[in-house]
């Protein structure tokens, strides 16, 4: 009975802790970046400073749209990569697994020179080259999540029902394949796009400015102006992965509303 | 819906060391039905798949009326393909997936989900149209996918072992229903089964496969009574082997002197195979030369297993009617009826 009671209570207290664990750094973050200029008075001061920085928009928007780009090549590449594999190499599938966890192991410095040398001259000028280095970096969690996602289901067969009743290989990806590990592609997807919208080291390293970069520089001159970014920037973070959610949630209830 | 022409051409497949397929050749008439039968491993599915276009072959030629269709890729064959898996889109209802291949033919929708209500009201799931297939049974579920194959009005029905995961009231029902439709509808068919069962019972034809190669392909009765390997006389239906002396075309067997067909056994030592309802059960003759040891009741036919003086156990599948009295250790005589006696090498 004893031994009941104090099962019954490892749940909530669990529970309270990992919560507590989560939101304290980040509530106490949002508090100080209210405050007015260090006092005890609360303000909005610090969010209009960042609103008032001319660049801040800007930056946004470069990151924005390298991550838009690196979600876009995963979406292209990894998918088709991952479900043939699947289908037609399946014993390359090990060799595959060790390779997507050496952005994992080999240094940035080292990542960033090898994979900038391997893209073509005119791209390795662009700031587009980071978004391929974005996917390079996300690849260990990208390659799992779709991993998981296609041995999950009877990819095969329902492949090969698909080209049987007339689907190019295209359309197989298109209409089976990709709306039957949603919910793999999606993760995947966000996965790419938060690590990209946060990556600063490689994109430094490269020289090039992004919104994380931005931040560093801004921040020596605003400490909780910085505070009020990195703020900002989670809690967009915490918004896109909760609208992902919410349009996962809004399309499988579709489903059983039309299961009905 | 289109009949044609469906003839394998000596196709010959390996996997690595081992030959899936050995020079197979099979022509199927418009509107037929032909199953393959066959044990797990001889090559049916291969044989399938390589028609179907989803495997390749080494050697030989697939030509659907006349046309070689064996470099064409699987969706630009108009074949329709139902698998042992269950194979419908998770993500689509019943008449969504009914109406994925006539999607994929640019056919509008309207018109799309009208042949497919169509479809799933011949297969008896009209009211299942919006349902999932994870909120279907087995059996539903193979429904909707023949649906599915016959929606796109297919050149070719392809049947990969339909009906292998369902239990076994269902597989009857949709196997009859698999056969009243595929009559109605006059569509070729190439279905592969390892149920000899289903395989006889709806076929015009079976071809019987072994190791990669059609052993015989004939209509299930004369495969049954006019086998043509001993791998056909022992794999479709039950075959008693019993020991036997071949001299000259007459075969001696249980004291019976037994004329068979023409062959190319040398005289000797041979196995002399006989159908169980072959052999009759006699009471209370005098001259028994074998002793009951069961007697399975069947319904209609009882099924009972001898041993004779030597040792050797013989089959008998007899009318119930007056085998009542049969008991275990009962002596009685077995005659062998003289038809359709096979002969083999030992």
């Amino acid at each position: 009975m004893a031994n009941m009671r104090k099962r019954g209570l490892l749940v909530p207290i669990t529970l309270t802790a990992c919560i507590i664990f989560i939101t304290l750094p980040f509530g106490s973050a949002t508090e100080f970046s209210f405050r007015d200029g260090g006092k005890t008075k609360h303000s909005l001061a610090a969010y209009r400073w960042i609103l008032a920085q001319e660049d801040f928009l800007h930056y946004l928007g470069v990151s924005f749209r390298l991550a838009l780009g690196a979600v876009l090549i995963t979406l292209v590449i990894m998918v088709p990569t991952v479900a043939w594999l699947h289908l037609k190499a399946q014993r390359f599938r090990p060799l595959m697994e060790f390779l997507t966890l050496l952005p994992l192991v080999v240094p940035v410095v080292a990542l960033a020179i090898g994979a900038q040398s391997a893209l073509p001259e005119a791209l390795q000028s662009s700031e587009y080259e980071l978004s391929f280095m974005y996917v390079v970096l996300a690849m260990p969690y990208t390659y799992r999540a779709l991993d998981i996602g296609m041995s999950a289901i009877p990819l095969k067969t329902i492949t090969e029902a698909a080209r049987g009743l007339g689907a190019s290989w295209i359309k197989a990806i298109t209409f089976v394949i990709a709306p039957v590990i949603r919910n793999a592609v999606v993760g995947s997807l966000f996965l790419t796009l938060a690590l990209s919208l946060g990556e600063f080291t490689l994109t430094s390293l490269l020289h090039w400015d992004t919104f994380p970069t931005w931040v560093t520089s801004v921040s020596q001159q605003n400490i909780i102006g910085a505070i009020a970014l990195s703020v900002f920037s989670l809690a967009a973070a915490f918004f896109l992965l909760f609208a992902i959610g919410l349009v996962t949630m809004r399309s499988k209830s579709d489903a059983t509303e039309g299961q009905k | 819906m289109s009949s044609a022409t469906l003839e394998i051409q000596g196709i010959s497949r390996r996997f690595g060391e081992v030959v899936a397929l050995d020079e197979l050749n099979i022509k199927i008439k418009p509107g037929e039905l032909v199953a393959l039968l066959g044990p797990s491993g001889c090559g049916k599915t291969t044989a399938l798949r390589i028609v179907a276009g989803l495997e390749s072959t080494d050697s030989g030629h697939v030509l659907l009326r006349g046309k070689d269709m064996t470099e064409v890729s699987a969706n630009h064959r108009n074949m329709g393909m139902v698998f042992q898996a269950y194979s419908l889109f998770p993500n689509l209802n019943a008449e969504e997936n009914v109406a994925f291949g006539l999607q994929m033919r640019k056919v509008p929708k309207l018109n799309r989900l009208t042949k497919a209500r169509e479809l799933l009201e011949v297969v008896g799931l009209n009211t299942q149209a919006k349902r999932f297939p994870h909120q279907l049974s087995g059996g539903q579920q193979q429904r909707v996918a023949l649906a599915r194959a016959l929606a796109i009005e297919p050149d070719v029905l392809l049947l990969d072992e339909p009906l292998s995961a369902l239990d076994a009231q269902v597989r009857a029902n949709l196997r009859e229903e698999i056969r009243r439709l595929q009559l109605s509808l006059g569509t070729t068919t190439l279905f592969v089964t390892h149920d000899q069962e289903e395989a006889m019972s709806i076929s015009d034809r079976v071809g019987v496969m072994n190791n990669g190669r059609l052993e015989q392909i004939a209509s299930p009765d004369e495969l049954y009574n006019k086998p043509a390997t001993a791998f056909v006389a022992s794999f479709v239906g039950l075959m008693n082997r019993l020991p036997g002396v071949l001299n000259s075309q007459i075969v001696e067997v249980l004291g019976q002197r037994i004329s068979v067909a023409e062959n190319d056994l040398a005289n000797g030592a041979v196995k002399v195979l006989i159908r169980p309802e072959r052999v009759s059960v006699i009471q209370k003759t005098g001259e028994n030369n074998a002793k009951v040891i069961t007697r399975s009741f069947l319904g209609a036919s009882s099924r009972i297993i001898c041993e004779m003086r030597d040792g050797t156990v013989i089959q008998s599948l007899v009318a119930s009617a007056g085998t009542g009295s049969l008991n275990p250790g009962d002596e009685v005589k077995l005659v062998i009826d003289e038809h359709d006696v096979l002969v083999a090498n030992v």
